[in-house]
Order: structure tokens, then sequence, then C-alpha cells
């Protein structure tokens, strides 16, 4: 396993639809500074989209769940949907990514999907629907919400929490951290993203048993 | 009570805090479980959800001031779900407890328990399922009165999950009487000393953390052979992949390999965790500490600061916490310092000082000999008040400092003390070095008995007082191991003991009194006065505890005694007249003896009580609350000063009377000057260890009893029976 690093060997099995090996483990697959993971997912208008088509742009993945509390709570005081916006308005492609498989909460079809942005008014560019979980493996997703972020490059910039405050209570947004702002904001000052790589915080992701 | 009684009256507060210390542990204990509507339950009220019961438990059903208890919340979880640990893994959040505590009271963090892989394949998440304790400690502030309520309120909140999750948080309040000692509940203490034992221990070796090619080696010198199912859960969650497996290298140099978690950062070169494994077919878990190397700080440390402390959390020490004992024997020795001010204890010290300015003309040897002789005098007695209250406490009584003065006996003793120690200062009778240091004259030499006898005679008469700070060193000594309680009384005899220790030693302070002189047979003579007010006042409480007949076995014995030395100082010179005149005097003082314990019996006191006050009984509370008629109850006792201030000053008043027999109150008496189980356990009730205690039970069946101030005004008495006897006299005034 030494030589042969994890990522490659995990990413390779993703991109090739694979089964994982048992003692395979979420995260590891996607580093900060290294190629972000490709994918190749069916977004909510039943097209496939692919990391490539994305060259030249930051992309933003959100891992969300919008039974989860801590989903929840940035979506109901719209702190998120203002974040998608902002986001837009600086050219930064945002996927929201739901890789419940079916039978677990907040799994969802496309129409269902759709239902949610309106309902919630949320601004993505786009929603991926990953119901087998193969791209929460081969990015290791965590938690709902995880983000992460791609510079133009297609090189993995951050990954990690959506800020520093790490509970559901409503009350912690005031004052939080906006960790995607940030990385964002140095992203496009050329700067390095000072804190790439943080715990991301919230409720399980609800992966599809391997087959 | 006239003129004399008022320096005694000093004593004032004092006396309270002496009673407060009486303790029955054991009365509160067997009340606990059953006195009704008495928030003595050591549980908190459950917060239920479909997944979750919480409770906050309590060690204790009554706290006592400075000390540190220990609580727990517990959680029991349905199947499935759990609740998380300090560093909650791949998802989730600790449980965390925000404390209103009252002003001055601590909360420690939560100790805790071990965690537990929870599998959400492919995650991990740490933390617990079944029922789980987060024990920790709460610390009462020493300046908490006993009497009243400590009240514990709590809320906490916690991240329960099975695959979803749901936050939830319960408000959790406790209210713990305070009391001059804490009483433990028995249940409640059990499970949390379990769940304790249960913590991780701290390892006996540290280990250390180092990079290889890009994994992380964690070395474990010093863990025992033959042990598996190892597993490192770091504190922090910045450190390793937590789903990762964790292969275990075994043999001479133990190690197990992680991997770096994605998000890697070393916030200190001191790693926290908790490792768990098997030895011998047994969970065991430990605390570690792991030295970074300082190649991966170099290397991998982003050193940032955590949004969680890093800490390890080591597990609190048992029962009989450190600070406490601490804290009970500088409460003891302050009290011990205090205790020479007392009116009946000055005079004695003040002499013994005197003695020593003379002596110090002469020899400072001898002086510092002296000192030495009246310390070892007041340790030994105290050693044996010590073994007195550890040997009674064992058989079952509930006793204290100062539980001799509920034996009507040992108090005309004591009386009988003090009029011999007035007699002497005033010059009526020298008894001589063999007996006491004091009537050798003020410039005494050879008293090296006399010494220690002093010392001896300073500790009795100073038992019918405590001293500020004795009350709660008292308190905590009776309720500990005989080791700890001889402690505490040593340190009190040491307080006791410093000053005039200190003046034999320190010629200087000698020279700070004024020269010898005919001041010195002044002041003397004067000393003589408060020690026969003491007498008059313990001669009284006799008369409450044993009626007439207590008094004429006091005066009996009194006027025995004064005979007694009398004789023997008359039949001074040969042989033959020392042994008829001591042979005499031991026949009048045995013959006295035998008369005062025939008479001094307690509970023959007859009550002199106006026309409408009722002796209390809980049957007779019943019965009138049951008719719906406010009820007034005096808990007293005859030597207890503060209650008699309170009935001369506030409840003999006119105008008080006239208000309850407008409101139609009824004034029930429960008198303590005897022992009285019935008493002390309604006291008990109410989360108090001793006299006075006044309530009033408004009318209205059922109703909780309205704690009155311990300083009574007529003011306070009319305003309470106002409000207690508010509905019946509006419905009175109904036509």
């Amino acid at each position: 396993m030494q030589s042969l690093t994890r990522q490659t060997f995990i990413a390779g099995l993703a991109l090739a639809g694979l089964a994982f090996p048992a003692a395979a483990f979420a995260q590891g697959a996607a580093k900060v500074g290294a190629p972000a993971p490709a994918f190749q997912a069916v977004d909510v208008e039943g097209k496939t989209r692919n990391l490539s088509e994305f060259a030249g742009k930051t992309v933003i993945l959100e891992w969300t769940n919008h039974d989860c509390p801590y989903v929840r709570k940035h979506y109901n005081s719209a702190t998120m949907q203002n974040l998608q916006k902002d986001m837009a308005k600086e050219g930064v492609v945002w996927l929201s990514v739901i890789s419940s498989p079916p039978g677990e909460q907040s799994h969802v079809d496309a129409a269902k999907a759709k239902d949610l942005t309106v309902q919630r008014n949320a601004a993505p560019a786009g929603i991926l629907l990953d119901p087998k979980s193969v791209m929460a493996r081969a990015y290791g997703a965590q938690t709902t919400p995880h983000m992460y972020i791609i510079d133009p490059e297609g090189t993995l910039a951050y990954m990690g929490a959506i800020d520093d405050k790490p509970t559901s209570a409503a009350s912690s947004l005031e004052g939080a951290k906006s960790y995607v702002r940030q990385a964002v904001a140095e992203l496009k000052a050329g700067k390095p993203v000072s804190e790439a790589s943080t715990k991301a915080y919230g409720c399980v992701v609800k992966y599809a048993p391997l087959s | 009570m006239g003129h004399g009684v008022g320096m005694i009256r000093d004593c004032d507060g004092i006396m309270r805090r002496y009673f407060g210390t009486r303790i029955l542990p054991g009365a509160m204990l067997a009340l606990g479980l059953f006195a009704p509507g008495l928030p003595l339950a050591a549980e908190s009220a459950a917060v239920t959800s479909p997944r979750v019961t919480a409770t906050l438990l309590s060690s204790r059903d009554t706290v006592a001031p400075g000390e540190r208890f220990k609580v727990a919340l517990v959680q029991k979880l349905a199947p499935h779900w759990h609740t998380y640990w300090l560093n909650p893994g791949d998802s989730g959040e600790p449980t965390q407890i925000k404390w209103d505590l009252p002003a001055g009271a601590t909360a420690s963090e939560i100790q805790w328990p071990a965690p537990k892989a929870i599998r959400v394949e492919p995650l991990v998440n740490f933390g617990f399922e079944g029922t789980v304790l987060l024990p920790l400690e709460i610390t009462v502030p020493a300046d908490a009165r006993p009497g009243e309520t400590f009240e514990l309120k709590a809320e906490a909140t916690w991240l329960v999950c099975e695959k979803i999750c749901i936050p939830e948080e319960g408000t959790f309040s406790l209210d713990l009487p305070i009391a001059a000692v804490g009483t433990v509940d028995e249940a409640a203490a059990a499970r949390i000393d379990a769940a304790i034992a249960a913590l991780p221990k701290p390892a006996a070796f540290r280990g250390k953390l180092r990079d290889d090619a890009g994994k992380l080696v964690l070395d474990l010198p010093g863990l025992p052979a033959g042990v598996t199912d190892l597993r490192f859960f770091p504190v922090s969650d910045t450190l390793i992949e937590h789903a990762a497996d964790q292969p275990f290298t075994a043999g001479d140099k133990p190690a197990l390999t992680l991997t770096r978690s994605g998000a890697f950062k070393l916030a200190t070169p001191e790693v926290p965790g908790v490792l768990t494994f098997t030895e011998g077919g047994a969970p065991r878990a430990i605390t570690l500490l792991a030295d970074a190397d300082p190649a991966l700080m170099a290397a991998g440390g982003t050193v940032a600061p955590e949004a969680r402390p890093a800490v390890v959390r080591i597990p609190m020490p048992a029962e009989g916490a450190d600070l406490t004992l601490w804290a009970a024997l500088a409460f003891a020795f302050v009290g011990g310092l205090i205790l020479n001010l007392m009116p009946c204890v000055l005079p004695v010290l003040f002499i013994k000082a005197l003695g020593f300015a003379q002596l110090a003309h002469r020899s400072r040897s001898e002086v510092r000999e002296q000192g030495l002789l009246f310390l070892a005098g007041v340790l030994l007695t105290f050693m044996a008040l010590a073994v007195a209250v550890i040997a009674l406490g064992s058989l079952g009584s509930s006793v204290g400092w100062g539980f001799q003065l509920q034996s009507p006996p040992l108090v005309i003793a004591l009386a009988v003390v003090m009029v011999l120690i007035g007699l002497n200062l005033l010059g009526a009778f020298e008894i001589g070095t063999s007996v006491t240091g004091l009537g050798d004259g003020l410039a005494s030499r050879g008293g090296r008995l006399g010494a220690f006898m002093t010392g001896v005679l300073a500790v009795v008469v100073a038992t019918p007082c405590t001293a500020p700070f004795m009350g709660a060193a008292m308190g905590y000594a009776v309720t500990q191991p005989p080791a700890v309680a001889l402690s505490v009384f040593m340190a009190l005899a040491l307080g006791f003991a410093l000053p005039v220790v200190a003046l034999s030693f320190a010629p200087g302070l000698l020279r700070l009194l004024p020269k010898p002189g005919r001041w010195m047979l002044v002041l003397k003579q004067a000393f003589a006065f408060p020690m026969f007010a003491t007498a008059i006042w313990l001669i009284w409480v006799a008369s409450v505890q044993s009626g007439p007949q207590g008094v004429l076995a006091a005066l009996v014995a009194v006027l025995a005694a004064g005979f007694a030395v009398w004789l023997v100082g008359v039949t001074r010179g040969s042989f033959a007249r020392r042994a008829f005149g001591s042979a005499l005097a031991a026949l009048v003082v045995l013959g006295a003896g035998w008369f005062t314990l025939q008479n001094a019996v307690p509970g023959a006191a007859t009550d002199a009580r106006a026309g409408d006050i009722e002796a209390w009984s809980p049957e007779r509370v019943a019965a009138l609350q049951a008719q719906g008629k406010p009820i007034f109850v005096n808990f007293t006792a005859a030597w207890c000063i503060t209650c008699l201030a309170n009935e001369r000053v506030a409840l003999s008043r006119q105008e008080v009377k006239d208000a309850f027999a407008k409101l139609g109150v009824v004034y029930l008496k429960a008198d303590w000057t005897n022992r009285d189980s019935r008493i002390a356990k309604a006291l008990a009730e109410q989360g108090r260890a001793g006299v006075p205690l006044y309530l009033f039970y408004p009318a209205r069946q059922e109703a909780q009893a309205e704690i009155l101030p311990q300083l009574l005004t007529a003011d306070t008495l009319i305003a309470a029976a106002e409000r207690a006897g508010g509905r019946n006299a509006k419905t009175a005034a109904l036509p």
C-alpha cells in the first residue's frame, strides 16, 4: 500500500466504477494541492456532468442533506443561499451533491431536489445526484455540509468545514468565519489558501453500501 | 438573663454556628427517602425524547459549604442511537453542558468516559451507546449558608445520531439543601462512582508520535505485553483519519500505525488521547499523552489554534478530595485561633501569658518548655475529644463539636469548672501546681504539670463555644474516616495552641506586654466574672434541660466543689491531715456527683409556656393543616442564644401576639434543648442541622412551609403571618 498511493488507487477505482476493498475508508482520496478527483455524475436535469467541463473555472462542491440539522442551520438562515449567490457573482460554479442512497435520509429524486431549490430559494449552478455514493467515496465526503473548492487548474484548493462553528445552533452563525469565502477570496487574489484543510462538521454522509 | 449574660451573648452567632455543626447524617439520609415534596432526591426530572432519556444525577442529597461533590449527566439512549465523545470522529458533536450555578460555585469539565468507535460505514463516529454517565465535579462556595438551597441548573445540548442526527437539548435543575454536613445519596453516588471507576486511567508511560514515510507512528513504550484490540482516539479531530485501520506492531517496540488526517494539524507538541485495548480478556482504557517528534511538528504541523481545547481529562480524585481536606484543615486551624478569644477561654490564656511574662525575666528556656507542655496538654485533650466523637459517631450517635451540651451532667460539670476557675481567679483558694498552673500565682516557676494542665483546662473551657470557621471543619471531620477526622481535630488544636506557644517562643512578643504589677491582679480578678457568667448560663441550660431538679443538682455540685477545694486548702500540713482532707473532699465530690446524676435527668423540664403555645409534633402540624389553619413553628433550644434573643425581641412582642390572634395563627414550639430524634428529623427535612428554625405554614392544605430568617423581627413575623394567614383573613372578613 505504501508504494501505490491510496489516492491514485481509490481514484482509479472510483473512475472505473468498481467495487472498493472493504478496508477502504472514506477520506484520503481528495488531497489539497493535488488534482481534484475526477467525477462523472448526473444532475437534476438528467445531464451527465464531468469535472473536466469546468476547466478554467473555480468549482465549489457542497455535500448536502436537506434534513440534516447542520445543513438546515445554513439554509434556514439563508446563509447558504447568500453564499451561493455571492459565489455565482464571482463566476464560481457551485455544485450541490446529494450522496444518500435510496432508503436513507435525504435521498431525493431530481424533481424533489429541484423543488427543494425553489422552496429554499437556493442558487446552485447545479445539483448532482450520487445515489451510489461514488462521488462521495472519491472525495471522502464525511459530513453534510462538507465543502470542496477546486481551482481553475483542477487542483483541490480547499476541503473541510463551511465555517469555524461546529454546531447546529443557529446562534453560532453570528461571527462565524466562512472558510469558503476566505479561500475563494485568497484564490482570486492569487494568494495561497491560508486554511486549506479543516475538519468538516455536520451529520454523517449516508453512504450506499458497497455491493 | 441579667447583665452577666451580655458577655456570653457575644457568642450569639458563634453558638449558632456551633450547633449548626451538629450532624444527623443518618437521619437526613433516612429522610431523603420519604420526605414528601422535598427536593432531597438526587436526580433531576428527566428530559425525554424517543431517542434519549437524560437526567442530572447528584451524589449528594445535601451539600456542605466549601465541598466538592460529583454529579453526572445521564443519557439513556435508545438502541442504535449514540451521542458523541469529545472528538466526535468523522461527524457529530460532543455533548456540552452550560451551567447556571449559584454565585461562587464552579463546575469542572466533563470527565469523558472512554469512547467507542461506532461504525457508520465507511465512516466512524466516536461516542457512546446504551446508558452513558458524563461525570464532573461541582464545588460549593465556602460561604454557602446552611439552611439555604444550592440550586444546580444546567443546560445541556447533544447531538444524537443513528444514521440521521437530531440535535437535542435539555434544562436540568436540582435543588440541594445546604447543611453543615453534606449527605450522600448512596444509590446515586454508587452509580457515579462506578462511572468514574470506569474512566480511562492515566497511562504510566508517554507515547511518541513520529512520521514514517507519510504515515504516523505512535510508539507505545511501556505498553503491557499481550494486549490486543488497540485503538487510539485522539482528542484532536485533525490528527488522523478516524476510520482508518490502526495496524499494531507488537514486540519490544509496540507501536500503532495511524493515517494522517486530510486536515492534518498538530496544535501542540503534546498530543492527548485515549488508548483502548484488551488485556487479559478485559477491556481497558488509558489516557495517553504522546510527544510529537520535532520533525513531525516542523513538517506537518500547521500550528493552528484548535476550536476545541486539546486536553486530556484526567480522572478526578476519589471521594474526600484533597481540596476539601485542606480547606477543612485550614478552617479548623483558623477556628482554633479564634477560639482563643472566647470569653471563657481568654482569661485562662491571658493569665498563662502573664505568667510567661514574669517567668521570662528569669528563664527563657523554662518559658519555652512551658509553652510546649501547654501545647501537649491542648493536643492530648483535643485528641481525647476527637476519639470520643469518632467512637460515638461509629456507635451511631449523631455528635459533633459540643455534643456534650445536650447532656445535663456534663453541662453541670462545666458550670462547676467555671465557678472554680472564677474562685481561683479571685484568689479565694490556691490549688497549687499539682492541679492547675493558675493557682500558682503569676510568678510560678515550677509549673510543668501546671502548664500541661492549663492546656487541658483551656480546651475544656473552650468546649461550650465554637469559633467561626470551626463549624464547617468539624462538620467535615465527623463524616470522614477516623484518620482524617483526627487530622482536622489536630489542626484545630494547633490553631488553638498557637498564640500561647508563639508567645513562649518569642521573647519579643512578651516584651510587648506591660510590666507586671498591680494591674495584673486586678485584671485577674476581673476575669473571674466572665467565668461566673458562663456558669450562670450553663446552670440555666441545666434548668431547662432538667427543670428545678437540674438547678438543685447544679448548685449542689458547685457547693460541693467549692467545699472540697476549701477542705483541701485548709488540711495542709501533715500527711494525716492531708489524707483526711482529701478523703473527705473526695467523699463530698462523689456524693454531689451522685446527686447530680440522680437529678440532672434530661426531659424533666417543665414547660413554662404561655397559654396559647402548643407543643409541636408532625401529627399536630398535619392535623392543623387539614383544618386549613396557618401554623407557626418555632424550633428552639435553651442553649441557643439566638433563639432566646428572637423570643425576647420578636416572638414575645404584643403586636406579634395580636397579629397571630387576629389571623388565627397556631403557634407550635419544638424544643430541642434535649435530644429529640423527631425534631432532628424535622430540622433535617428543612436542610438544617440545628436551631433556630422558624416555619410558617400557609392556611392551605398541603402547602409548603415558608422558612423565616434566623434573626427575627416583629415586622418579619407579622408580614409572614399575613402571608400565611392571608386567605383565611380575607375569607373571614367576608360576611
